[in-house]
């Protein structure tokens, strides 16, 4: 069974913006799919859709099986999420923050006591478990109301933003967090961001959303061959053949790029050959970063 | 589900005992309307000269029916079994429209509706847990302010003016049936208006249109205008109940996430 599936899934908001337009996705249990795209592209609607919190105008999708649309409080049950605009109670701590959703998800409050200590502790919240939410910052916030969607075991995660606002080390630590849960536990991840670099880091496949439009979905090196399958060679050096004076970039330093790394030997092999003397030799794929500017791109070119 | 909806209950409740400037205004009022209107009026009716007449021309507004013993003791029939029941009626509009407006309005304000939303509970269920929050505070919160005039009027009308008086059966009309009718009426009007209203103060300006036909009910009562008998406060406290059921039904009918989440 699939971990997360949409046909054609549409979202249409009373106004006439169209926010998710005929998506198609389908996600394996275990899976960490980073959904990749600028403010105001779809995400957080999909997470909704996907939640039952809204009703796709046209298309469906489905959550281990289940149609969110008709059976929200099932998918709710298995599971976890966390956004920006599902906060918790100021008025609260930490602690009794748990307890009290652990409460609502039905769990037994000694084993639920247990498991919140355990998530405070492995998001560095431990000693902050006794002080009032208000006390908190934007960061330890974000981290409680990880602990939050956890704490009752979900199969899947849908995380909307969830490093925004971390310091790089906090960042981290979620992340290898998310990382370990779905390896470890299977935990299916539907993770929304724009910090591309921390989704490179964790997720095991992406989709690329702009203007509720799914421009590509891949893995990471798929991704690549959509935009470019080349490696990026990058020398230094001096006395190089005269051939190579096109790639020269500053004093010393040449780029050039090549179909794969096979083609590198030959190429230090004709300059050391030529009398050039080389002090580096660097090979580069596409990082997630400059694949997502390139597909965005090309998607604006075609919508122009 | 039981235990879940039961820690949305205890948390709802628990939120307005924490909030100084909620609960406050919830005890407050009660206290002066339970506590020192009775007294005052008790006091007054002590040290005022017996000459004036002004208490004669009161009670002479009363049917015959009501008009047997000494002037203190109609005096305090009435204060206890025609006046303060009226007083019955803001306090658990007070105290449902405050509880209800930050039970149901302010979790939307301030973000937290939507994290329960997320939970296994069905939309039905956090309604029914939230309603019943309100209802259980405002009951509580009448109950309490009955025991504490019963208290005060008993005990300054015996040791002022030896008196001691039996309530009259109209006040279990008016606890167990008039009371959660517009506790329940008033929880209506504010999750009706919850829609709409993004704070809690916008929400609370819905339940006026509650206070206002009692507040001529009170001025009824103190001129002699209108005085309620037993069989109308029982007619009336079981239509309030089944207009606030009904109204409650058709309330739940209009909650749906993407209405709370907009």
């Amino acid at each position: 069974m699939k971990a997360v599936e949409t046909e054609n899934l549409s979202k249409i908001y009373t106004g006439g913006k169209r926010a998710v337009d005929g998506l198609n996705l389908s996600l394996e249990p275990g899976e960490v799919f980073g959904f990749l795209g600028p403010n105001g592209a779809g995400k957080t609607t999909t997470v909704k859709l996907l939640n039952g919190m809204l009703t796709p105008t046209e298309g469906s999708c489905r959550v281990f099986g289940r149609d969110p649309a008709r059976e929200p409080e099932k998918i709710h049950a298995l599971a976890g999420v966390v956004t920006e605009h599902a906060q918790m109670y100021d008025k609260l701590t930490g602690m009794e923050n748990l307890l009290f959703y652990g409460a609502v998800f039905g769990l037994e409050p000694g084993k639920c006591r247990k498991r919140a200590e355990a998530l405070l502790e492995e998001l560095e919240l431990g000693e902050a478990a006794g002080r009032r939410l208000e006390s908190y910052s934007t960061g330890m916030r974000q981290r409680l109301s990880l602990a939050r969607a956890l704490l009752h075991r979900p199969r899947v995660l849908f995380l909307d933003e969830p490093t925004s606002g971390l310091d790089p080390e906090s960042a981290q630590r979620v992340n290898s967090l998310i990382g370990r849960l779905a390896r470890e536990e299977e935990v299916t991840v539907f993770l929304c961001t724009h910090q591309l670099r921390y989704a490179q880091e964790l997720c095991t496949r992406y989709g690329l959303i702009e203007r509720g439009q799914l421009l590509a979905a891949g893995s990471l090196q798929q991704l690549r061959d959509q935009v470019s399958s080349g490696v990026t060679l990058r020398l230094r050096g001096k006395h190089f053949p005269r051939e190579l004076a096109k790639n020269r970039e500053g004093e010393e330093v040449y780029t050039l790029r090549v179909q794969n790394e096979e083609e590198i030997p030959r190429i230090v092999r004709k300059i050391v050959e030529a009398g050039g003397d080389i002090y580096h030799v660097s090979a580069r794929r596409l990082s997630l970063e400059e694949i997502y500017f390139a597909l965005t791109a090309k998607g604006k070119e075609e919508s122009l | 589900m039981r235990q879940a909806m039961g820690a949305v209950i205890r948390k709802d409740l628990r939120a307005i005992t924490a909030n100084k400037r909620l609960l406050i205004p919830m005890l407050a009022v009660p206290l002066v309307l339970t506590v020192f209107v009775p007294s005052i009026f008790l006091l007054v009716l002590h040290f005022m000269p017996e000459e004036t007449g002004d208490m004669q021309r009161l009670l002479q507004l009363l049917p015959d029916s009501l008009r047997e013993g000494s002037l203190e003791q109609l005096a305090v029939n009435t204060l206890m079994n025609y006046i303060m029941p009226v007083f019955f009626l803001v306090i658990p509009i007070m105290a449902s429209s405050i509880m209800a407006a930050s039970s149901f309005v302010g979790e939307k304000e301030k973000h937290t509706l939507e994290t329960l939303l997320y939970s296994p509970l069905s939309l039905g269920q956090i309604f029914q847990a939230k309603v019943l929050a309100s209802f259980c505070m405002s009951m509580l919160v009448s109950f309490l302010s009955f025991g504490a005039m019963l208290l005060v009027v008993e005990g300054e009308a015996f040791g002022l003016l030896g008196i001691l008086l039996v309530p009259a059966p109209s006040w279990l009309a008016v606890l167990f049936l008039v009371s959660p009718g517009l506790t329940l009426l008033a929880v209506t009007l504010i999750v009706r208006g919850s829609a709409k209203a993004q704070t809690v103060e916008e929400a609370q300006q819905g339940a006026v249109f509650l206070v206002l036909p009692v507040l001529l009910l009170l001025v009824g009562q103190f001129t002699g205008f209108l005085l309620v008998s037993l069989w109308i406060l029982l007619g009336l406290g079981a239509a309030l109940l089944l207009l606030g059921v009904a109204l409650l039904k058709r309330s739940l009918g209009r909650w749906q996430y993407e209405r709370l989440l907009q």
